[in-house]
């Protein structure tokens, strides 16, 4: 049976009136790479904060390792690497200083560190970079010595917030990669982030937050199939009359029908054989047509259905 | 653990160019500047003594002629006398190599100067002092019984006071500007210890979260992030201290060693000033370091660092401020030192410093000692 590593349960934090986690609860298993989804100010920060007790809460508790998470619990936090949202680095120390000053922070053994430190550089891939100062690096190597300084010391659990925010897509390939990396030599890993995209490539299970509250939970599959939208039928077209799309719209398992630029846009809740119908239905009008593609639902089609809002539109 | 944050500590903060700025840098240049302002000051006290004069005589006049020698002879000569004809002297006082010439013709004294100034002020006011004398010795000669009293009056100086040092050595009045530089020094290393009580506080810098993510305790990491500080003080004390004592050969006579323990000291003293300032509350960096320098200054202020007769209103006013404000705690070291040379009030001074140290410490510790922050 897989270990739990992280268990938080019933968490409430509030500020003032806000409530920031409202009776929120997560067990994660070991070996996953667990992906917490929600808009900015959904609450997956005061989660990571709660969970390495930097911050307090009303109530709730938090394990690690099987073990109460407190603020001097130094041999749970021995094993936890923190990549946090905004660059944590010295701006007067070198590249190689900076993860060597944090590695030391996890490991006493000068030979261990000087090892470790060496297999993070090559890790994120700033060996040519290691005499630099962090104000000569671009943003992309910024973030990957931040992640190095985090990751240098080898952790069991590794919490990454936001890792790529203002990333360029090179580095942020590069970074999931690093991640999908760890995971595989035995690193559990938290990846928060309002990027779906990202969340769902890497992630074998994702919680969605909203307002301080988990609103789903599950593989990116599972999520899917939690709401009524199967798939998205898109068709370019140039002319089509109302009676056809009133006729689509009427087709079994048809969704909201949309016509605009020369595109029409069918989405269906669930069904098989939507797009044969529909291109059947434009052959017997004698109705030409282009492009036809379908696109499978995404997680932001999962948030829309459950929130109502569209989870892009609270991303600023 | 301890050795690796302390040795980072000192590496980081030795390129901090800032502090480096302000703990180095900027007293180097400051005192240079007052050296170059204090050197025309000193060379001008130099002139003083020895103003270069030429006597031109047509006429023998003994008493005068050895006067002259006399005052020349003496161990802090007030003229340098050059006895020349008219042309030369006359040459002489346009090249500026005098600054005036006495003529003695027929028992009658005159003299020529170029312009106006100390020296020639001088040299006229002992011509008019001589004639005076002169004339009662002169005077007293019509009357020989009287003449003995009258001489040993004239040669026997009556003083109303009485100067009485209180230090063994020759007290300089401008040392004390030195002073107060070293002293500026050690309170701007608070600026040290502010950024040490934020870099620990999760909820004031993002340093601060990685560091209370990581396994090290608090404790060791601000003890050790202290001490590196305090070293790294130390040496810039040392450095502003050598720099004026070595090459602007400013004389702290043999106080020197105990100059350097006091500026090392106040050094502390600022640092953990600076660590229990950035410790209150939750106020971004540059607010915290606002206020970090305002109360710096204002200590700097109430201390007389700036307005001359300030410490005393204070200590006329509200004479406990005095014993608690860091910037008076390091001036009266060094007045002790400078003025007094008074060890007993020299030895309570520093430690009162290192005891409220202790307290700023303290403090700064009890208020970062928390764990887990209400907001980040």
């Amino acid at each position: 049976m897989e270990k739990t590593v992280v268990k938080i349960d019933n968490l409430v934090k509030r500020y003032k009136d806000l409530v920031a986690l409202d009776h929120f609860s997560l067990e994660i298993k070991e070996g996953e790479v667990f992906g917490l989804l929600g808009p900015n100010g959904s609450g997956k920060t005061t989660t990571i904060n709660c969970l390495l007790s930097l911050l307090s809460f009303d109530k709730g508790s938090v394990e690690i390792f099987g073990k109460q998470m407190t603020p001097v619990s130094y041999d749970i936090k021995r094993e936890i690497g923190v990549i946090m949202q905004n660059v944590a680095v010295f701006d007067e120390m070198t590249v190689y200083e900076n993860i060597d000053y944090f590695c030391g922070l996890y490991i006493k053994d000068k030979a261990e560190r000087k090892k470790c430190v060496e297999e993070a550089v090559k890790f994120v891939g700033l060996e040519d970079f290691l005499k630099f100062y962090p104000k000569k690096l671009s943003g992309g190597l910024l973030r990957r010595l931040n992640i190095a300084c985090g990751i240098a010391h080898k952790p069991k659990l590794i919490i990454l917030d936001e890792p790529t925010v203002a990333v360029d897509p090179q580095s942020r390939n590069k970074i999931l990669e690093g991640i999908l990396d760890l995971n595989k030599h035995g690193a559990t890993i938290i990846y928060t982030s309002h990027y779906m995209e990202e969340v769902e490539q890497i992630c074998t299970r994702i919680a969605i937050m909203d307002k301080g509250k988990k609103i789903a939970e599950g593989t990116t599959d599972e999520l899917k199939r939690m709401i009524k939208k199967s798939e998205t039928v898109t068709i370019d077209i140039l002319h089509i009359p109302q009676e056809v799309l009133d006729e689509i719209g009427r087709l079994p398992h048809a969704g909201e029908v949309e016509y605009a630029e020369s595109k029409l846009t069918v989405s269906f809740l669930g069904g098989k054989h939507n797009l044969i119908r529909i291109l059947d239905l434009l052959q017997k009008n004698n109705l030409s047509f282009g492009r036809v593609y379908t696109t499978l639902p995404t997680l932001n089609d999962v948030f829309l259905e459950i929130t109502g809002t569209e989870l892009r539109d609270k991303e600023d | 653990m301890f050795l690796h944050n302390f040795k980072y500590e000192i590496l980081h903060s030795l390129r901090v160019k800032d502090l480096l700025f302000w703990l180095i840098l900027f007293p180097i240049v400051l005192g240079t500047f007052f050296k170059i302002a204090f050197n025309d000051i000193y060379e001008k006290s130099e002139q003083f003594s020895t103003v270069p004069i030429a006597v031109v005589e047509t006429s023998e006049d003994k008493i005068f002629h050895s006067v002259m020698d006399g005052i020349e002879q003496s161990d802090d000569p007030l003229f340098k006398v050059t006895y020349t004809d008219g042309d030369k002297a006359l040459d002489m006082l346009k090249n500026g190599k005098v600054m005036g010439i006495i003529r003695i013709d027929e028992g009658e004294k005159s003299l020529s100067v170029s312009g106006e100034g100390i020296e020639q002020t001088i040299i006229k006011s002992f011509l008019e002092q001589y004639a005076v004398q002169e004339q009662i010795i002169t005077d007293a000669a019509a009357n020989p019984q009287n003449l003995e009293s009258v001489i040993a009056a004239l040669n026997s100086e009556v003083k109303a006071n009485e100067t009485v040092p209180l230090t063994e050595d020759d007290p300089d009045p401008y040392v004390s500007y030195f002073y107060n530089l070293i002293a500026m020094v050690a309170l701007f290393g608070s600026l040290t210890g502010l950024h040490i009580a934020m870099e620990n506080q999760a909820n004031l810098h993002p340093l601060g979260a990685r560091k209370n993510c990581s396994p090290t305790p608090k404790l060791v990491s601000l003890t050790a992030s202290l001490l590196g500080s305090y070293v790294v003080q130390a040496v810039c004390v040392i450095i502003t201290v050598s720099y004026v004592a070595f090459v602007l050969k400013i004389d702290f006579g043999s106080r020197l060693p105990l100059v350097y323990i006091s500026g090392i000291l106040g050094g502390i003293l600022g640092v953990s000033m600076g660590f229990m300032v950035g410790s209150f509350g939750s106020m971004s960096e540059g607010a915290k370091t606002g206020i970090c320098m305002t109360v710096s200054m204002l200590c700097c202020f109430f201390s007389g660092l700036m307005v001359a007769n300030m410490k005393a209103l204070i200590a006329d006013k509200a004479p406990w401020f005095n014993k608690i404000n860091p910037a008076a705690l390091i001036s009266d070291t060094f007045y002790c030192l400078e003025i007094y040379s008074d060890y007993d009030r020299y030895i309570e001074k520093n430690i009162t410093m290192a005891i409220i140290s202790v307290i700023f410490i303290v403090i700064g510790f009890l208020l970062t000692r928390r764990k887990k922050y209400a907001s980040l």
